[in-house]
């Protein structure tokens, strides 16, 4: 059984306004899976839905089995599902050890022994423990919404555009910082706009056009199919933005022409 | 002139401690609310009552009197913010101040109903001044100078070293993140609002315990308090503690050059310059 299943989920930031229309995904333990496509596709929308952030008006979610559909944040944290944001992922205010405290705000028990298990996997936030948030670099606010997520002894954590803003190097090393999440068992679903990347670290993978999953399957398919890197990943390898493009292929029912490219 | 100078300061420094009291209850109400609460003035004025009840009606020692002026200043705080306030949270921050503004003005109006227009002095023993040389300081301000500092103590351990205190400041920085971190922001917006109202409410009995409770007491305070936590930085607690000291001795030290009377122009005069030349005060900063 997948940890996290999205069935049918429909839904944006007004009511009538329905960014991400029936979209469907799974996630297994120690699985990373990428979601990507054009701008505007709905990627984000999709995870603050999921994750309660915005009220889905159609469709299902659920962790390991409990539905969290319609929770709220805190009851979609309590199941297990916890985002870190894309933009304003940690308490700037607050030291990195202040920040990882609120990460464990709903479960504060055993919060030392959590706070060192982190420390011990993201060495870098033992380094500067008395540091605030707003003294750190884009890598290290990255590395440490990652750690707060952690606290919450997440089973799935979803990842909204981590590598924003970050270097090649940065981001490559917040990779590989992810992808230990994932072989210690937790399911992995995250946003980005490095396909590329994101694909070449990811098991599996989905593109997401104008609120519609258009494509799905190992992540290493999606890189070698040819319709995808043309319209989406620029057509040559290394290529790292995602990009929408006019469609070749009549749009899957229901897209309209301009967003949708019409994959299989 | 040294002497008047270096005695002004001492003055100052005893009032701006003073000062700082509600000043922390206002900016904090603002970090966590996102509006300047200007009923705090009047509940100054309650918890100076309340203190004044305790005191004089029921005989309560100062240290109880303290905790009636706290607990009745942060009920009539969290009444009228769920009763006036929090409706026109949808209207925006400047509808809440103005709605704050109307409500300090019933609360005003309401203790000068239940208590007439006549100030009223604490039960507290008539004391010679201390000396130091030239320098004379008054037992009830080294009193009322220990209370705001014990006060401020308090609230600094509360806010570093508890939860609930750690949830404000981090809803108070990012209010988005705290929710997503399972913090309840209806729960962290009435604890800060009985918090920062029952602030005031000290702050306002410390103000007439040196003078008198009267119904204008909050009123002549608010200038001050404001003009403190734009100095230091609207939502920064530091700040509000740094601007009621500054506040303070300013306002001390301009008694030594001009009438008394434009002791409350000083406020006025740090908004004004604050505004002009560093909008976020002190210690205020974006955050992100």
């Amino acid at each position: 059984m997948s940890v996290l299943a999205i069935e049918g989920l429909v839904g944006g930031y007004a009511s009538a306004d329905h960014i991400v229309k029936g979209v469907s995904m799974t996630t297994d333990a120690g699985e990373m899976v990428a979601i990507i496509g054009p701008n505007g596709a709905g990627k984000s929308t999709a995870l603050k839905l999921a994750t309660g952030l915005l009220r889905a008006s159609a469709g299902k979610v659920s962790v390991a089995g409990a539905d969290v559909t319609g929770a709220s944040p805190q009851a979609v944290l309590a199941a297990g599902l916890v985002l870190v944001p894309q933009e304003r992922n940690v308490f700037a205010a607050l030291s990195i050890e202040e920040n990882l405290a609120m990460g464990a705000y709903t479960t504060p028990k055993q919060v030392r022994q959590r706070r060192e298990a982190v420390y011990a996997r993201l060495p870098l936030l033992a380094e500067r423990r008395r540091a605030l948030g707003r003294m750190l670099s884009g890598g290290q606010r990255q590395l440490l919404a990652m750690g707060i997520a952690l606290m919450a002894e997440p089973r799935v954590l979803a990842l909204d555009e981590p590598t924003a803003g970050l270097s090649p190097k940065a981001a490559s090393e917040l990779f590989a910082s992810i992808r230990g999440l994932a072989s210690d068992g937790v399911a992995i679903i995250m946003v980005e706009q490095n396909a590329i990347e994101a694909l070449g670290v990811c098991d599996r993978g989905y593109v997401l056009v104008d609120g519609q999953v258009v494509r799905e399957g190992e992540a290493s398919a999606i890189i070698a199919d040819e319709d995808i890197r043309r319209l989406f990943l620029g057509g040559r390898k290394g290529h790292g933005q995602a990009r929408a493009a006019p469609p070749s292929k009549p749009p899957p029912a229901g897209a309209t022409a301009a967003a949708s490219p019409g994959l299989p | 002139m040294l002497s008047s100078i270096v005695q002004a300061l001492l003055n100052g420094l005893v009032s701006g401690t003073i000062l700082a009291v509600p000043a922390i209850g206002f900016t904090a109400i603002f970090a966590v609310l996102r509006y300047p609460n200007f009923a705090i003035g009047s509940l100054a004025t309650i918890g100076a009552y309340a203190g004044w009840y305790a005191n004089v009606r029921l005989g309560w020692p100062l240290e109880a009197s303290f905790a009636l002026a706290f607990l009745g200043a942060g009920i009539a705080a969290v009444a009228a913010e769920w009763l006036a306030v929090r409706p026109l949270e949808k209207s925006g921050a400047l509808m809440m101040a103005i709605c704050s503004l109307a409500v300090g003005i019933v609360l005003e109006n309401m203790v000068r109903f239940g208590f007439g227009n006549d100030p009223r002095g604490f039960n507290v023993p008539l004391m010679r001044d201390i000396r130091f040389g030239d320098l004379r300081i008054s037992p009830q301000q080294v009193e009322n100078f220990a209370v705001a500092l014990l006060l401020m103590a308090l609230l600094w351990v509360a806010l570093n070293f508890t939860r609930m205190g750690r949830a404000m400041r981090a809803t108070a920085d990012n209010p988005e993140l705290a929710r997503l971190k399972g913090v309840e922001p209806a729960t962290v917006a009435a604890i800060t609002v009985v918090v920062g109202g029952g602030l005031a409410g000290v702050g306002g009995m410390l103000v007439a315990l040196d003078t008198a409770a009267d119904p204008l007491t909050g009123f002549r305070l608010i200038l001050s308090v404001f003009a403190a936590a734009v100095l230091g930085g609207l939502g920064s607690i530091p700040g509000a503690v740094v601007g009621a000291l500054l506040i303070g001795m300013v306002e001390e030290l301009t008694v030594l050059l001009l009438a008394p009377n434009y002791r409350t122009a000083i406020g006025f005069v740090v908004i004004l310059i604050v505004l002009t030349i560093r909008p976020s005060g002190l210690f205020g900063e974006k955050s992100g």
